[in-house]
């Protein structure tokens, strides 16, 4: 229905053909052709880029609307799909993708965090609140993610646009915003209160005269539909596999005797048997013990700790917590550890790249969003974020009103 | 070309261990004017005369499957190395994480690996149901593992058909997204989302089964068997398909441990090891299902193990479909989680491979830190090692095989 209407643009009447007027006629028919053929630049970011390709796919095929040549190049497309999240690393990339395409060029903001940030508007230190502030935008898609009905839906809106002659400057855009972010929460909130209390004075006169009306209403009765019930379900735990706790403490026990166990400082027999099937053993270790113990684990035969699921760290306020998750491919079982490192600004651990390959890039991340050394670490930059974003971002000190929005509730 | 290159076919990468950790190998030219890229080694220097440049991919490319950037150390057309740069969408989720509830949490790890929406969340809830020892129905369990399968062949599919693409072979994309959108129709009926889905919680689900749902499943079933014998005639049997990948891309068994690869990476080159299996958590203990390996540990035994994967998918879910009893979906909801203090582990196999959820609590009704393990971080970790040695044509193919989302990585 909405494609008939837009396709029923008047054609100028053939009255009015002066100079002005064919040149009218012209712009309608080539208005008409570039609604029909938009080039889109291939460009997912996230989530949202699976809708778009679903859109792209047989079930939805966007081919039905002229859009089926989607290009790898900004030189050759004259729409970008910015299909999911923009952050600030790449917020810089876009303006350049932006820049390079060829004018008359369109922009549609697909899903909410292209719109305001959407779900990472709050508490979020590197999503830009809605590309609006980087790039102009035509067409605005909500949705987290949109579907390929709204997708497509956005693009015929776009498409009535560009045929009733929409343009803008091929090189328009703003300068990222370095300014605090206001919050828009807030401020919607506060002056909904406003008119609430706007109306309530306006309809006072009104309730107070039904009031006397009916002396006997009690306000209207709400019918809830009734939750379901159920019952409690007791939980069988999954018994940890491989070698037992207590066992594995032992065997490094002989070798580093100060090594504890978290949060059980004298293990007996019987405390190993009230910490339940499903624990894993939470070591202790001392900064010196760390890439011992560790070596330790990983070598021993019997314990044959090789897999290492990930390093990360804990800010405690006082002290930080360097967290390791090691398993035993082989056996099963699965050994933590916590290293107990002062509240510096740069507190240091060795790094475990020896011993594990992936531990580059854990330990990388941990530096990232904590400022912990990894010394002997070859190669320790920031992983996530530019080499001059302020801070680490993970630690609990970390405040930067310029990027992030604290929740008001 | 330098002459100490090899030619013709692509040689396996070399396999060394951690790679060198000095700089002082670098040529006198780099060093002088100071240009090395971030992250570069130089190892096995070119002789003088060599033709060798640094080329950038992405973080704007079609082949890195979103936005990663691959800066790739080139010799003509051989890759020498290859450095990824990461964070073009890092969303600070772990950091929100910490301001949000524990069932708020669970909205966030959605948008992580959006192809295995329901596994994530999965991970959440049996982090929490461990801390705080909640039960989960029969009935909820089979719910779980329906829907945790159905999840992992569509994003199989999806995989499939990007493969194809990357491959040249649109058809491949346009046969995957038919099967898949059945897949995603039956979850809308599930839970009213196509993609990011928010249906666990903790002690089952947070509805039931709609009805005929089970109908459906096995009606797919039937369908997915024999579209799966059709796209092997339509894609792994294409002898240009296997030229591409059998024999390129290999990674040894020792150095997918050391690099922390987990999932269909990791079972290609031989590592026998599946969480579903090893772990048995929700169920998974009661099903019987192979875990395919390859022996190769090539793009070809990447790509035939998620093919596989998918038939043992298909396997499971014809059991569940066949078990599943009546009685309630979910245990008894509680007001609000409240978190005892403590630090909490769970894993689960998504679609890529371990999937870790670590939930630090300060006995309050927010996590105090929140840590994902996501299985991409690692798989994408060995990529130098993959690539190195071969064609900058075949890095498209490891790419792809590896089966990255990037938000998952980033986080």
């Amino acid at each position: 229905m909405g494609l008939t209407q837009d396709n029923s643009l008047p054609i100028p009447p053939a009255g009015s053909l002066n100079p002005a007027g064919s040149l009218n006629a012209v712009d309608w028919v080539v208005g008409w052709a570039r609604a029909n053929s938009l080039w889109p630049l291939v460009f997912g970011t996230s989530c949202c880029a699976i809708e778009m390709m679903a859109t792209g796919a047989s079930h939805h095929d966007w081919a039905r609307f002229g859009l089926e040549v989607a290009r790898a190049s900004p030189r050759q497309a004259d729409l970008i799909i910015l299909a999911g999240t923009i952050v600030e690393k790449m917020g810089s990339r876009l303006v350049t993708l932006y820049e390079q395409m060829p004018g008359p060029k369109y922009v549609i903001a697909m899903g909410a965090c292209t719109i305001s940030g959407g779900p990472f508007y709050y508490d979020s230190y590197s999503v830009i609140k809605g590309a609006d502030r980087i790039v102009p935008i035509d067409v605005y898609i909500p949705g987290c993610p949109p579907r390929p009905e709204a997708l497509l839906y956005g693009i015929m809106q776009l498409q009535a646009l560009i045929r009733k002659g929409a343009w803008r400057k091929s090189l328009t855009h703003q300068p990222l915003n370095t300014s605090p972010i206001r919050d828009v929460y807030s401020d919607c909130s506060k002056a909904w209160e406003i008119k609430e209390k706007a109306k309530q004075e306006s309809m006072k006169e009104a309730q107070e005269r039904f009031k006397a009306e009916n002396p006997d209403f009690k306000g209207v009765v709400i019918k809830r539909v009734a939750a379901p019930k159920f019952d409690e379900v007791a939980r069988v735990p999954k018994p940890a596999r491989g070698m037992p706790p207590a066992e594995i403490f032992s065997a490094l026990q002989a070798r580093f005797p100060a090594v504890a166990v978290h949060g059980n400082a004298d293990v007996t027999q019987e405390k190993w048997a009230a910490l339940g099937p499903e624990y894993v053993l939470d070591l202790a270790v001392s900064r010196e013990d760390y890439h011992g113990v560790v070596e330790f684990l990983r070598n021993e035969p019997a314990l044959k700790l090789d897999f290492l699921i990930e390093i990360t760290a804990v800010d405690w306020k006082d002290h930080f917590d360097v967290i390791v998750h090691l398993q035993s491919l082989d056996h099963g079982h699965k050994v933590f550890l916590r290293c107990n490192l002062p509240h510096e600004t740069h507190p240091e651990i060795p790094t475990l790249m020896d011993l594990f390959a992936s531990a580059n890039w854990h330990e990388r991340e941990t530096y990232d969003f904590f400022g912990i050394i990894f010394v002997g670490h070859p190669d320790l930059r920031r992983l996530f974020l530019d080499d001059d974003f302020p801070g680490h971002p993970l630690r609990k000190d970390f405040e930067d009103p310029t990027r992030v929005v604290k929740r008001p509730y | 070309m330098s002459e100490s290159m090899p030619q013709g076919p692509i040689q396996p990468a070399p396999i060394s261990a951690a790679p060198a950790v000095s700089r002082t190998g670098a040529p006198d030219a780099v060093k002088k004017s100071g240009s090395l890229p971030p992250g570069f080694t130089l190892r096995d220097v070119r002789p003088d005369g060599s033709h060798e440049y640094f080329l950038n991919m992405g973080p704007q490319h079609p082949s890195t499957h979103g936005v990663l950037k691959l800066v790739v150390r080139l010799d003509g057309e051989t890759v020498l190395e290859t450095v990824p740069h990461l964070g073009f969408i890092h969303r600070a989720i772990e950091k929100m994480g910490e301001n949000e509830t524990f069932i708020q949490y669970m909205h966030l790890t959605d948008r992580m690996d959006y192809l295995s929406s329901h596994i994530n969340n999965l991970c959440v809830c049996l982090a929490i149901e461990k801390a705080m020892n909640i039960g989960v129905p029969e009935r909820g369990e089979y719910i779980r593992v329906i829907v945790c399968e159905l999840q992992r062949i569509q994003s199989h599919l999806l995989w499939w058909g990007a493969f194809g693409m990357d491959m040249g072979a649109v058809s491949a994309f346009l046969y995957g997204f038919i099967e898949r959108e059945k897949i995603t129709q039956l979850f809308e009926e599930l839970c009213g989302a196509r993609l990011t889905m928010n249906y666990f919680r903790p002690g089952g689900s947070n509805a039931d089964l709609p009805e005929g749902f089970i109908g459906k499943v096995k009606t797919l079933c039937e369908e997915m068997k024999f579209s799966l014998d059709e796209f092997d005639v339509l894609v792994s049997q294409n002898p240009i398909i296997r030229e591409r990948t059998v024999g390129v891309g290999l990674l040894s068994k020792e150095r997918a441990i050391s690099n922390g690869c987990t999932g269909p990476v990791a079972r290609a080159s031989g590592v026998n090891y599946d969480v579903r299996r090893n772990d048995g958590y929700s169920i998974y203990d009661r099903f019987q299902f192979d875990v395919p390996l390859g022996a190769n540990g090539d793009s070809f035994d990447r790509y035939r193990v998620r093919m596989d994967e998918m038939r043992q998918s298909v396997r499971i879910l014809e059991q569940a479909a066949a078990g599943i009893p009546e009685g309630q979906y979910r245990s008894k909801e509680k007001p609000n989680y409240k978190v005892p203090a403590g630090s909490y582990f769970a894993a689960v196999e998504t679609a890529r491979g371990l999937y870790g959820t670590y939930l630090v609590s300060d006995n309050s009704f927010k996590p105090y830190r929140v840590k994902s393990r996501s299985p991409g971080f690692s798989n994408l970790s060995a990529i130098d090692e993959i690539t190195r040695g071969g064609k900058i044509a075949d890095l498209v193919t490891v790419l792809s095989t590896l089966d990255l989302i990037i938000p998952d990585i980033d986080r």
